[in-house]
């Protein structure tokens, strides 16, 4: 029973990592219906300039954590200001390349700058600590980042719902010709997305950094966050969540009762499976095309 | 542009005597190309030929039926897990064990084109995503495809003919991918590629005129996996070694950005988007040792950047490759073509 | 008549040039031996590519001192990014563009798989791959001088030591899903049922997995007291930091390719402490002559910001042998002189163990290994390296 209970908290540890990238992929989809595929390689180059400002100049975390938000706001603004923004009668395909290649040119980048050798970044929390109850183990770093991912689920889904931005965001999904005769510059919009989204993932980098910090280190969790927003239902927030939730579970059940070698593969399964039965995923309305 | 007059002016192989023309000459350059250059760049037009193969079969689903696929890395690896292992264990000749490890991943690619007949965006990129994994994961689970120690190729023999260096290779290889390539052409201009472009531009107005949506789609799939799995059998020669780690996600990534690069719902497209990411996969190692560029990269990552990632440009230059050309056009390398063409025939106006 | 005599010697010119590109091997000429190389500067396997640029540093000494008999090493080193494809295509390029006499290390089973049959069948020398694999020498080739201890060696040293040294009874191991950590397995496999005991669990670690915990329950559920991780160095670092949150503190063992301590302790902050391994070369800190030598060209030749790390080094090390098969050929090289020569090779002792080879017998795997011995290393405070055992070999 008690090995039953810790794989479940493991899952749902495990998921929340994959939560924060989810809610990252999803404000953007929602927006803009473009599958990023930068997103990791945004919140890396935010966290390895963060790493920077830590180890080289020394300074303290309550400087460089905000730092980092700030930059990796900025670096969403920019980067859909500069290059998305100037597509040219964008099709979905074409806008999903263009991510690719901003994907390589980041990871291009950070991996120059800092080359390829694993390094270690100062975290407030020692990710190797955990907390206990009874025979029931979660690191602490891991309950940090759970508490994270429902704060920001909650936040942003509140945000989306209530705020006069986020019904502007709203409206700009549904029809932007509509968003814009009435008013609302959806430019602008589409770059306040670019720029929450890449705050969010940038959580989600800050908190995988602790344990393993390298040029490759977002792009796992990356695909697994896109796998847990299309479970959810890619358009909806609190789907991304426990869709992440689910495939964690359904990893570490899986891994700790039938078989080790096909963990990722099995998430991958059931999502094939479920979106046959359900195909806009969970948490999305399945929306029907009208003629 | 000239005027088409009937159906069959459409469907003609080649527009014209001129087109015609330009393609012999095109089949005489390819025929001569190992004499006229050095060995490794008949490896690598062998290295290019397959991606070109690839590339077509991808375009047939992306470009011409509108389905995206993540895990066609997947189609890739049972082509040629399947033909090295028909050829050593069932002792099938190799282009009859080519052909059947071929249909094998057709038959994978129907299946997967059953999930495929209620997904799209990005549930179906995940399904597909999941699929090129998985293969990869059952790979190497099998002892009998050799696990994750990997399969070497044998001994390739085509009736008596004995193909043991590149350019044997190169010729059997450009034979296929022509043949393909025209294959497909006839395809695409023919009732089921008609169909297939109807799926792509509006699949309900084209269930309402008779096209059996269920029946396309699949066979989008199936045939587009056929392409992959023939590339990929002749891929396990190219390389003469295969393991399952080779097939990988980034893989069916590079394949997506051929055709997307190429221009979608272009074969002339694919080719060139094939052609254009294969050689730069290959050839941007040497950037540094290109004179002056070269050393001023070196001399910038010393000031500025760290020198022993300094091969990491590779990767920068390749995704604004990638990145400049979908910026400035959307159907990419044949969009480009189709505007320098257009302007010089209106020249001066 | 002066016409004539001129043709005449225009053709003997022309006859002797010839000859003499004859009688020189591809790759030599009086002034230098150009020698390639492949490794991983980019993507995931990035690190290792240290390897090849030890090897650099290496022949820039050797060329500051002279070269080998007058003539200077051209080394020509391309990044492959662990894709067999691009490897094989690099080693192409150079073999039929400029002529190499021979390929030093390289990184990586894949990779060196892809292009070994191509080396093979024109007969051209290859001397210490990077990876301890079964597949350099089963079956043995006559031009593939294999340096690296077996992975297999190294696995059944480690249980040893483990049985009789530490006193463990539940051996389990976390190996890496392909060749390296398979090898792994079946030498700790033969090492225990020598001893009559097996692996009490066996747990693959995919490439792709970043979450250890049920791996670490299932070594949990073993109730294993010592676990070798047979894994890449990121892999062996949240194993073994999962099993810290989750109160699973065995004696942990590993490879030597994790072997590098102080990036080990880095990485791991500080968790690396008191795991053992393997090692195949002396230690970074080691005050041999050699080492100090080599310590002394890494700071004049390496490039800013480089480390001298185990895997730096151990570039160095694995064309050691070479090196000196070129020294013993002498003026004359050609690769057979040169093969016959790395032959002859005997109680050799450079930075890594005792290296023998012997004259080719396609019975005889261990014909083409050179290294063959191991000594095991702990963790201390700080990184620092203490060495358990002197140079051991597998019975």
């Amino acid at each position: 029973m008690g090995e039953l209970v810790q794989t479940l908290v493991s899952g749902i540890a495990v998921g929340s990592s994959y939560a924060l990238m989810g809610l990252a992929m999803v404000i953007i989809y929602k927006t803009s219906e473009v599958i990023n595929f930068a997103q990791g390689e945004m919140a890396l180059l935010s966290v390895f300039l963060t790493y920077m400002v830590l180890e080289y100049y020394h300074f303290p975390f309550y400087v460089a954590f905000p730092s980092a938000l700030a930059f990796a706001l900025l670096l969403g603004f920019f980067l859909e200001f500069a290059v998305l923004r100037r597509a040219k009668e964008p099709n979905v395909l074409g806008m999903i390349i263009i991510t690719i290649g901003l994907e390589m040119i980041l990871m291009g980048f950070v991996s120059w700058k800092f080359g390829a050798e694993p390094k270690t970044m100062r975290f407030p929390l020692s990710p190797y600590d955990s907390l206990s109850l009874g025979e029931i183990f979660v690191s602490s770093l891991e309950a940090l980042t759970f508490v994270v991912a429902l704060t920001l689920m909650t936040v942003l889904f509140l945000f989306l719902r209530y705020s006069k931005l986020g019904i502007a965001m709203k409206a700009t999904q549904q029809n932007k010709m509509a968003a814009r005769l009435m008013g609302i510059r959806t430019n602008r919009i589409l770059m306040i997305t670019w720029g929450i989204s890449s705050l969010v993932g940038c959580t989600a980098g800050l908190l995988i950094a602790p344990t393993i910090m390298q040029p490759y280190m977002m792009w796992d969790p990356m695909l697994k966050g896109f796998a847990a927003a299309v479970l959810g239902g890619m358009t909806s927030l609190p789907g991304s969540v426990f869709g992440a939730y689910i495939i964690g579970v359904v990893e570490n059940l899986f891994g700790g009762y039938v078989s080790i070698e096909f963990k990722s593969a099995v998430a991958f399964f059931i999502i094939v499976l479920v979106l046959c039965i359900k195909p806009s995923g969970l948490f999305a309305r399945h929306y029907v095309k009208k003629v | 542009m000239d005027m088409k007059r009937d159906y069959y002016e459409d469907v003609r192989l080649f527009g014209s005597k001129v087109v015609l023309f330009w393609f012999l000459v095109l089949i005489a350059f390819l025929g001569f190309f190992p004499f006229l250059f050095r060995n490794y760049y008949v490896y690598l037009a062998n290295y290019m030929a397959i991606n070109v193969l690839v590339a077509i079969g991808l375009n047939l689903l992306v470009g011409y039926t509108g389905q995206i696929s993540l895990g066609h890395a997947g189609f890739f690896a049972i082509g040629a897990y399947g033909t090295i292992t028909l050829m050593t264990s069932a002792h099938l000749p190799f282009l009859v064990a080519l052909v059947l490890a071929a249909i094998g991943a057709a038959l994978l690619g129907f299946l997967l084109g059953l999930p495929a007949l209620r997904l799209e965006g990005p549930y179906l990129s995940i399904a597909t995503l999941g699929f090129g994994l998985t293969i990869t994961q059952v790979i190497g689970r099998i002892g009998f495809f050799g696990g994750r120690q990997g399969l070497h190729a044998p001994e390739l023999t085509i009736f008596s003919w004995h193909l043991d260096s590149d350019r044997d290779f190169y010729y059997l290889l450009i034979t296929i991918t022509v043949i393909l390539t025209l294959v497909a052409r006839n395809l695409v201009k023919t009732k089921v590629g008609r169909a297939f472009i109807a799926i792509r531009d509006a699949d309900i107005a084209a269930e309402t005129l008779g096209v059996n949506i269920m029946l396309y789609k699949t066979l989008a799939f199936a045939v587009s996996a056929f392409y992959t799995g023939l590339a990929g059998g002749l891929y396990a020669f190219v390389l003469r070694f295969i393991e399952p780690q080779i097939f990988s996600l980034l893989m069916s990534i590079i394949f997506l950005a051929m055709v997307v690069v190429g221009g979608l719902g272009s074969l002339f497209g694919s080719i060139a988007g094939a052609c254009l990411l294969s050689w730069l996969d290959l050839e941007l190692r040497n950037i540094l040792s290109i004179p002056y560029l070269g050393g001023w990269l070196e001399a910038l990552s010393k000031s500025y950047f760290s020198i022993t990632g300094v091969s990491n440009i590779q990767l920068i230059i390749y995704g604004s490759i990638m990145v400049s050309i979908m910026l400035f056009e959307p159907l990419g390398i044949y969009g480009i073509w189709i505007r320098t063409k257009l302007y010089w025939k209106t020249w001066p106006f | 008549m002066k016409k004539t005599t001129f043709l005449l010697l225009a053709v003997l010119v022309v006859f002797l040039g010839l000859a003499s590109i004859c009688t020189a091997e591809e790759g030599v000429t009086d002034t230098t031996i150009r020698i390639g190389q492949w490794g991983p500067q980019t993507g995931p396997a990035a690190p290792w590519g240290a390897v090849a640029r030890g090897t650099g540093v290496l022949f820039q000494m050797i060329n500051e001192e002279g070269g080998i008999h007058g003539r200077k090493i051209e080394y020509h080193m391309f990044d492959d990014a662990y894709n067999p494809a691009k490897t094989k295509a690099g080693v192409k390029e150079l073999q039929e563009g400029i002529g190499i006499f021979g390929w030093a290390s390289g990184v990586g089973t894949a990779p060196g798989l892809a292009v070994k049959d191509y080396l093979m069948q024109r007969k051209i020398p290859w001397v210490g791959p990077a990876a301890g694999s079964l597949h350099w020498i089963s079956p043995p080739q006559k031009y593939l001088f294999a340096v690296y201890p077996l992975y297999y060696s190294e696995a059944k040293i480690l249980c040893k030591y483990a049985i009789e040294k530490l006193g463990k009874k539940r051996i389990a191991i976390a190996y890496q899903n392909d060749d390296y950590g398979k090898n792994g397995v079946s030498g700790a496999e033969v090492e225990l049922a020598k001893h009559g005991m097996k692996l009490v669990a066996k747990v693959p670690v995919e490439l792709t997995d970043t979450d250890m915990k049920p791996h670490i329950m299932q070594l949990r559920k073993a109730r294993a007291d010592l676990v070798l991780l047979w894994v890449a160095p990121g892999h062996a670092v949240r194993i073994i930091g999962t099993g810290r949150a989750m109160r699973f503190t065995p004696q942990w063992m590993s490879t030597s390719t994790c072997s590098d301590f102080p990036l080990m302790m880095a990485i791991s902050k500080g968790l690396w402490r008191g795991v053992i391994t393997g090692s195949f070369a002396q230690l970074p800190d080691s005050t041999s002559p050699l080492m100090l030598k080599y310590k002394k060209a890494f700071e004049k030749y390496a490039a800013k910001g480089e480390r001298w790390g185990v895997f730096f080094y151990a570039g160095i090390g694995f064309v050691e042998p070479m090196v000196e098969g070129l020294k013993r050929c002498g003026r004359n090289l050609t690769r057979e002189r040169f093969v016959k020569e790395m032959e002859g090779i005997r109680n050799f002792k450079g930075i890594f163990g005792r290296i023998d080879y012997a004259p080719f017998d396609p019975n005889d795997p261990y014909c083409r290994q050179g290294q063959k011995e191991l000594f095991l290393i702990q963790c201390e405070k700080g990184g620092k390296a203490k060495s358990l055992t002197g140079w051991m070999e597998p019975d």
